[in-house]
């Protein structure tokens, strides 16, 4: 007889763990697939754009929805409602693109040069030429974090500073210097692009 | 770099973020914007921003949800485990220092008081109920004598013998885990 036996519940997958609430998942099966359904492309384009590979954008969005579920306190998609939900999955997703982007270099994200992680992918990249991805490319990592959460997807200050775990007063002076230097780039390349 | 806001800044970026910049604006707020620099930068910038969104959510291939539900699962149930392997794993460490403080109890105390205790074992052949014992064992085995050498040999034999078949059990325990 093996210990696995003689300790009831503990192989049993969800029966077990929804004993304990710590370990319980915030949604079941059903709400997950309509949450990531509603979630997912946001979510994506987020970490593409903020990265410029959707390779990685595919790993870290993974990576994100399987930790969002097994968080030990996770926010509860009845009480807290999916605003939360997204919220709490996007800041999972800003710390492990933080955390990848630190991993293979021992210096600090801010010193890293903004072209280190231009985009590799092609049709992003063509895309990106139309739109925004030459003056996203010279941007910070964390500036275009920043500019994306407050431009793309809406995210007040607070928000924001829930996601990235900066200092709420601090987001204000980062976004405002973060607007103004790819309206700078912005306003370059349309005036190229007329001459 | 001062930072400097202006107080229509709201107004605008909810007009762009709902897709109704410029052409359902009133035209006073057209006239700010132009001349606004801070208004002016807000719509470009909010504008790229939204298209490229747009542009992006519409290239994202998703994954299946039921993957990654079935990912979380199995995630969650080998956290499980190992929070229940883990004291199971301290228990048997434990024992092992147990065992080992006690082997090492013994050893002092039999360095210390000789080997008395086998003379038990040189009468243990005359004990009519272990007499098929001696069948067993070759003829002079427990005939320790003053210069016999076999009694620290038969006890570092047992020592080894006992630390060899309890290593192999716990290795089987811990492959079966």
């Amino acid at each position: 007889m093996f210990w696995e036996s003689s300790i009831p519940n503990v192989l049993a997958g969800d029966a077990s763990l929804e004993v304990s609430p710590a370990a319980a998942p915030p949604m079941d099966d059903e709400a997950f697939a309509a949450f990531y359904e509603r979630s997912a492309r946001s979510l994506w384009a987020y970490l593409a754009r903020t990265s410029g590979d959707p390779t990685l954008a595919e790993d870290i969005m993974q990576e994100s929805y399987v930790r969002f579920l097994c968080l030990a306190n996770p926010p509860s998609y009845l009480a807290d409602g999916e605003v939360a939900c997204r919220r709490y999955l996007f800041r999972i997703a800003t710390n492990l693109l933080r955390d990848h982007w630190r991993r293979p270099r021992s210096a600090s994200i801010e010193e890293m040069p903004e072209n280190l992680f231009a985009c590799v992918d092609e049709q992003v990249a063509s895309d990106s030429q139309m739109i925004l991805g030459p003056a996203l490319a010279q941007m910070r990592p964390r500036d275009r974090q920043l500019l994306w959460l407050a431009h793309a997807e809406g995210y007040s200050h607070h928000e924001i500073a829930e996601i990235t775990g900066l200092a709420s007063a601090s987001i204000r002076l980062l976004l405002f210097r973060a607007r103004r230097k790819i309206a700078y780039l912005l306003q370059n390349q349309n005036r190229g692009r007329q001459a | 770099m001062t930072l400097r806001s202006c107080p229509r800044e709201a107004e605008v970026k909810a007009l762009v973020e709902r897709g109704q910049w410029p052409q359902a604006c009133a035209s006073d707020l057209r006239t700010h914007v132009d001349s606004c620099r801070s208004c002016s930068e807000l719509v470009l910038v909010t504008a790229a921003f939204q298209r490229a969104r747009n542009h992006a959510v519409g290239a994202a291939k998703l994954g299946s949800a039921g993957l990654l539900w079935w990912r979380a699962q199995l995630r969650r149930r080998n956290a499980a485990v190992e929070r229940i392997s883990r004291p199971i794993l301290s228990a048997q460490i434990f024992a092992l220092a147990v065992n080992l403080v006690v082997a090492a109890a013994v050893a002092v105390w039999q360095a210390r008081h000789g080997v008395a205790w086998l003379t038990w074992l040189e009468q243990l052949p005359h004990n009519v109920s272990l007499q098929f014992l001696t069948s067993l064992v070759p003829e002079g085995l427990f005939n320790f004598g003053a210069g016999s050498l076999m009694s620290p040999l038969v006890l570092i034999f047992a020592a080894s013998a006992l630390l060899l078949v309890g290593g192999v059990v716990a290795y089987f325990a811990s492959e079966k885990q």
